[in-house]
């Protein structure tokens, strides 16, 4: 059987777990501290699989059912990988009464993928979010970083063919 | 940075309070040099920060600077109008560094019209 | 100390970046720079001015000038001709929607005007990055009172004296929780900052942190003396980057500046912050699961008792208030708790922000005095209902609370009357839904959201919520059953009992609340599989076939229009309208208000293209059809209700006469409606297909006069009552029997027996006619008058928005010179020897908001002005003239002169053999509606008489079979609807000929094109 450590370098440079063990040497012992550990993996490497999880678990002294509890209960942690780009449709409220269930449908059909999935090729992940606050722009599709404001269907394909 | 005491609070709020005041609103003058391309050939920029020095150095919060373009007597540039709250306006010609600190101290901060310079009073009448 | 001529304030909250502000400030930036400048105008980079809707904004100091949706390519000209040569720009005004005037200053525009800024005093102000901007407004003053003036008893009690209450949604008393936890004893306590909004819509702390991040620092470090603690945390979305930002930022300067830390302000108070992000669970916005969030565990809530107050973070005394709460704290301190009691109402005090969404006008941020009217902030806050439809309801407190509906415009918002009606307030999010909104698919919404948030801790909410949505997602699916709203309420009022937290309790308060306003729309999903507001897709075929009272198959008749077909097109008509000529031209076409193609760009024109086939196809030959029931049935009045159960029963085989008062048939489409809007013989080509089918029509027969009602009854099995609404409604003034003054009705129908006179001259209304109405009746009475040379003036008392006339017909009315005069009501007829010589009026203003949503007019004192006038029409309203009927027929008639219909029917009346149906039920309704009403009818009778006799059901005879075919664009280009080619204004003054000429071929066929096909099952 692999250790875990090569288990993670098939997937992870040796840098980024250099990094990874610096974020639990920060938080062991602060009470409170996983969730923060988990946000900064994330960010740091995308994904949290369960080997990422193990190491996180025995560095902060916290059994690996806790960390596998948490990072399934919060919405913001994935066990998958990502795509290069995430796309998140708004279904808020104000977004849904505006169309955005149109949108997300014509998503699905375009790339042939449901909600939480990514891409074959990992170009894109596609999520929906319950409102991010930009409800005047409705609906709202957010690629990255990037808020696109008020989405007609038929224009989903021009916004997403800027992101490669 | 030192760490505060309550009266630096005061102090603060002072200083900045007269940088932000413009955004207030309620202003006593508002002084409005006439920027056509004609009003900056013939030196409005230079009254302008001529102004500019003069309420800095006052320290007053309650003048208004505004520019607008020319008013069609582009021989009589660079022209100011002075509008002090209430009272009608009154309009200065061939206005020049010099003439307009003097307006600033003698005409804005206490009220006394420098009858040579003006051009005219009342306002400018709209189409 | 730098003084700058000007600053230019760019809103950087996130909606404005989102529309592309970053690049609006460099391009600003740039530009000043070019123009040597940048020493005579400072940019400021502020938090969320509000005015998400129109950005990205910015505005102009000193002279207080906003622009809105500024673009890069906008700043050379704004620098040019505003900062050098002082000329605002006006096209980047803000444009009111209804006025299209152009509004330059910010405090001027409705959306900022009516609003009280408290906690978003500094909103679009000042740079939230910069604390000296913050403490130049007053910032940490009230800290500073707090630190070394108050002792935290005195702070709790001036908190309990402001009467604030948590803005959080729950809306307890601020200052009771803080003397729990300071009562509480324990070395360590801990102030924790709820900035986990994650209410759908609802975006008022977001926007609070980004503006101005420091009155939520000052407001805890209060709170941390009033209770005695030495650390707090602010628990942030991890969805708000840019809030967490500024937050950050700061914490940091109040540190460097020794407002936060160790020894604050020198007083020997210790007090630190940190921002602890949520990682997405909108179940840690409840406050005991926040906690064991940030204990670093599944954000699950715990039992209470104990308290947080008592034992909460670690099990030490904590509080918890919202960003809203805390940012009031520091003025109350300042200022007083009396300066803030003075503003709101007897229990709610203060201010409350609102995040305003969905379809209104502003959509934006918005701040006013507790018990501010719903009407008040969605229509002259919120600019009201884009695109000419109407209000249905605000829900308000998210997927936790309720819709208030539109006969409830005028309650004041606050925590007890909103609590009244069903909803909650909430943390703040309003959202505005207009008559397009389904409450069933709503509901299904919130139950779908809180069944996905569900903890699943508790059983109540974890299955609960999983067992209403699935009811839900039937009854919206077609799939309903009867019992089924009982059944929800029943589980709503036992998860409501018995969940753990507030997220379990509050989750069937939607559910609830659609229930309470708008059962009559479940029952229609669960009895009649029908979706009035045409949202749930699985009921309908198409959205413009279920807006239809007659459900005419739209899609398949312009796919066949498409294709050339117009013979067959006809046909399809045919099948549900025996009217579709008269439809073409005069229906108010309700299927194009639900049309999705106008989410593209324009509504298709259905109504012009269905005329277009009644023009052009041909008209296959009616043949009469055998009786072969022994039934006798009579029909009183030959209007579209009463024609079409004549024809309806006669297609069934029965032998039908109809009675008609007037010389022709075609009820109000002969005699109300002028011929140049419908060309007699248009409608007598359509009536005459009716008597070939074998219904035997009698004109000039009034029941009463010419024919007695004992009669009729005698000599037929079973009566319908159609006589339609063709009495004018008294004005109730001084003078109104004065020769010269006319009813509406009664004007156009005189004018529709006597034309020939009228024209002539033999009969005249003079020169000077006053209209009084804002129908239909009143628009016809008046274009009628023009055509005949009066200089006509039309008096409403409400607006043009108002006014239940077709928006088509207003504009018609505008072009042919007609004046129309708003917010006028008449007090007085004046005459002079018994004629009428003028009017006398007043002006009226907008008051409250009545049942229907609009506003009533209310009189303004002093206004009243008089008007010379040969003729009045007045046409405020008809009722049905209903005198035919004895009282001992027993049929019963209301107070609007109206047949009332048994209990459950839709036609019968209180005697079984009698039925009724059009506008003599209605009131003054429209064409379709009263052929709807002579479907219905027909049924009913048929089924009433066939049951009566055991036999089986009538079975219509098999249908030709038309194939529709498919043919769809697959990338749609925008292209507004076609316009319907009209005869030249000055044209239309001189005779009466059909103001609309029709469309041509080829755009008939390119406007059938734009249908986007929702009838398609792809």
């Amino acid at each position: 059987m692999k250790s875990n450590d090569e288990v993670l370098l098939e997937e992870f440079e040796p840098k980024q777990i250099q990094r990874l063990d610096e974020i639990i040497d920060e938080y062991r012992g602060r009470a409170g501290g996983l969730i923060p550990v988990l946000e900064k993996a994330q960010e740091l490497l995308g994904y949290l699989p369960v080997p990422i999880q193990e190491r996180i678990g025995e560095g902060l002294n916290i059994p690996l059912c806790q960390v596998y509890g948490v990072v399934t209960f919060y919405s913001f942690f994935t066990m998958q990988p990502r795509g290069r780009h995430t796309v998140r449709v708004c279904l808020g409220t104000a977004c849904y009464v505006r169309g955005g269930k149109k949108i997300a449908e014509n998503l699905e059909r375009m790339f042939g993928i449901k909600e939480g999935e990514t891409t074959q090729d990992r170009r894109f992940t596609y999520e929906t979010v319950r409102c991010l606050g930009a409800c005047g722009l409705g609906p709202v599709v957010v690629v990255d970083n990037d808020v696109h404001g008020r989405v007609k269907p038929d224009k989903l394909r021009s916004i997403l063919d800027q992101y490669n | 940075m030192a760490k505060l005491k309550i009266e630096d609070l005061k102090k603060i709020k002072e200083r900045v309070h007269k940088e932000n005041a413009l955004r207030e609103g309620d202003r006593r003058v508002r002084v409005t040099v006439h920027m056509g391309t004609c009003g900056i050939a013939a030196g409005a920029r230079e009254v302008m920060n001529a102004l500019l020095n003069e309420i800095e150095e006052a320290g007053v919060s309650d003048v208004a600077v505004t520019t607008s373009g020319c008013m069609g007597l582009c021989s009589r540039e660079p022209e100011v109008t002075v509008e002090i709250l209430g009272t009608e306006p009154i309009v200065y010609e061939y206005v020049n560094a010099n003439k307009m600190r003097q307006i600033f101290k003698r005409h804005i901060l206490q009220g006394e019209i420098q009858s040579p310079f003006v051009l005219a009073r009342g306002k400018e009448q709209q189409d | 100390m730098k003084v700058f001529r000007s600053h230019i304030l760019i809103c950087g909250g996130t909606g404005c970046h989102a529309t592309g502000s970053v690049a609006v400030k460099q391009a600003l930036m740039a530009e000043l720079a070019k123009q040597n400048l940048s020493e005579e105008i400072r940019v400021v980079e502020t938090g969320c001015n509000g005015f998400c809707a129109m950005g990205p904004v910015m505005v102009v100091y000193p002279d207080g000038i906003m622009y809105v949706e500024v673009s890069p390519e906008d700043i050379p000209e704004v620098v040019e001709e505003h900062l050098l040569k002082g000329r605002p720009v006006e096209r980047l005004f803000y444009k009111e929607p209804l006025t299209e005037e152009r509004i330059p200053e910010m405090g001027e525009i409705p959306f900022f005007a009516h609003q009280k800024l408290r906690v978003l005093r500094n909103k679009g102000l000042i740079d939230p990055e910069i604390i000296d901007e913050y403490i130049a407004r007053d910032g940490y003053a009230g800290m500073a009172k707090a630190l070394t003036e108050l002792s935290p008893e005195g702070i709790v009690k001036e908190m309990l004296d402001s009467g604030l209450r948590g803005r959080g949604g729950a809306g307890f008393p601020t200052g009771l929780k803080w003397k729990f936890a300071s009562q509480s004893k324990s070395d360590v306590k801990y102030v924790l900052c709820n900035a986990d909004e994650g209410d759908p819509g609802a975006f008022m702390d977001r926007s609070v942190l980004e503006a101005d991040p420091h009155a939520i620092l000052e407001g805890m470090v209060i709170a941390a003396k009033a209770i005695g603690s030495s650390k707090g945390y602010i628990y942030c979305r991890a969805e708000y980057p840019l809030a967490i930002r500024r937050l950050s930022i700061a914490i940091e300067q109040a540190k460097e500046y020794g407002l936060l830390g160790e020894n604050i302000l020198d007083t020997g108070f210790n007090f630190d912050i940190e921002i602890y992000q949520g990682a997405g669970a909108f179940v840690c916005g409840e406050e005991t699961a926040l906690m064991t969030s940030i204990e670093g565990k599944r954000g699950m809530p715990r039992p209470r008792p104990p308290f947080p107050a008592v034992a909460g973070l670690w099990k030490q005394p904590s509080i918890l208030n919202n960003v809203e709460t805390f940012a009031n704290v520091g003025q109350i301190i300042h200022k007083g708790s009396a300066w803030f009691a003075s503003v709101g109402n007897e229990k709610s005090k203060g201010t409350k922000v609102f995040a305003l969404t969905g379809d209104v006008n502003n959509v934006g941020l918005v701040e006013v005095p507790m018990g501010t009217p719903l009407g008040t902030i969605v229509f002259d806050i919120g600019g009201g209902i884009p695109n000419g439809k109407k209000f249905k309801a605000a829900q308000l407190g998210g997927p936790s609370g309720g819709m208030i509906p539109i006969q409830h415009l005028n309650a004041p918002v606050d925590f007890e009357t909103v609590a009244e009606l069903g909803a909650i307030m909430g943390s703040g999010g309003m959202i505005v839904m207009n008559e397009d909104m389904c409450p069933v698919d709503m509901a299904r919404f919130f139950m779908d959201f809180c069944q996905d948030e569900s903890c699943g801790k508790c059983v109540p909410c974890r299955e609960g919520t999983k067992r209403m949505l699935e009811i839900l997602t039937n009854i919206c699916e077609g799939k309903g059953r009867e019992g089924d709203i009982e059944l929800l309420e029943e589980m709503a009022q036992v998860i409501k009992d018995s969940a753990l937290c507030g997220l379990g309790q509050t989750a069937p308060n939607p559910v609830l609340s659609t229930i309470r306003y708008f059962r009559d729309e479940y029952e229609a999903h669960i009895k009649e599989k029908r979706c009035p507001a045409g949202v749930c897709s699985a009921l309908f075929k198409s959205p413009c076939q279920n807006a239809c009272p007659i459900g005419m198959d739209v899609p398949s008749y312009l796919a066949l229009v498409r294709a050339g077909r117009l013979d067959d097109a006809y046909k399809v008509l045919l099948r549900t309208n025996p009217f579709p000529a008269v439809c073409g031209r005069v229906c108010d076409h309700q299927c194009q208000s639900k049309c999705r193609r106008a989410t593209l760009d324009e509504s298709l024109a259905i109504k012009f293209v269905k005329r277009f086939i009644t023009d052009n196809a041909a008209k296959p030959e009616v043949e009469a059809v055998p009786v072969t029931r022994k039934e006798k049935i009579a029909v009183i009045g030959a209007g579209p209700a009463g024609l079409t159960t004549a024809r309806d029963l006669a297609i069934r085989g029965y032998a039908v006469t109809v009675y008609e008062e007037l010389p022709e048939a075609g009820g109000m489409m002969r005699y109300g409606i002028p011929s140049y809007r419908l060309p007699r013989e248009i409608l007598a080509k359509e009536i005459d297909d009716i008597r070939a089918l074998g219904v035997e029509i009698l004109c000039n027969r009034r029941v009463g006069r010419d024919v007695s009602f004992g009669e009729i009854n005698e000599k037929y099995d079973y009566i319908y009552l159609a006589p339609g609404a063709h009495k004018s409604q008294k004005l109730g003034v001084e003078g109104e029997d004065a020769e010269g003054v006319y009813g509406g009705v009664e004007f156009l129908r005189d004018f529709n027996i006597n034309e020939n006179a009228w024209v002539k001259g033999e009969k005249v209304l003079g020169t000077r006619v006053a209209v009084i109405g804002g129908g239909n009746s009143a628009i016809d009475a008046a274009r009628v008058a023009v055509r005949l040379g009066a200089e006509v003036t039309i008096i409403y008392r409400r607006t043009r928005e108002d006014m239940p006339a077709a928006e088509e017909e207003i504009i018609a009315a505008e072009h042919e010179g007609i004046k129309i005069e708003y917010f006028v009501a008449p007090t007085k007829i004046i005459t002079e020897n018994g004629k009428v010589i003028g009017i006398a009026c007043e002006r009226m203003k907008p008051g409250d908001f009545d049942r229907s949503g609009r506003r009533k007019p209310v009189r303004i004192e002093g206004s009243e002005f008089t008007l010379s006038v040969d003729s009045i029409i007045s046409a405020i309203g008809q009722e049905p003239d209903v005198g035919f009927v004895p009282e001992e027929s027993g049929i019963s008639i209301n107070r609007w002169s109206c047949f009332d219909l048994a209990a459950g029917r839709r036609a019968e009346t209180t005697n079984a053999k009698f039925y009724a149906g059009g506008d003599a039920v209605t009131g003054p309704w429209t064409v379709v509606g009263a052929i709807q009403a002579g479907h219905d009818a027909a049924v009913e009778i048929d089924v009433a008489i066939r049951t009566l006799n055991g036999e089986p059901l009538w079975e219509a005879p098999a249908q030709e079979k038309i194939d529709i075919p498919f043919e769809i664009d697959e990338e749609s280009e925008e292209q507004p609807q076609a316009a319907m080619p009209e005869l030249e204004p000055a044209m239309r003054k001189v005779n009466f000929a059909e103001v609309e000429l029709g469309f041509s071929l080829e755009t008939a066929i390119r406007e059938a094109s734009r249908c986007l096909r929702c009838d398609a099952e792809v």
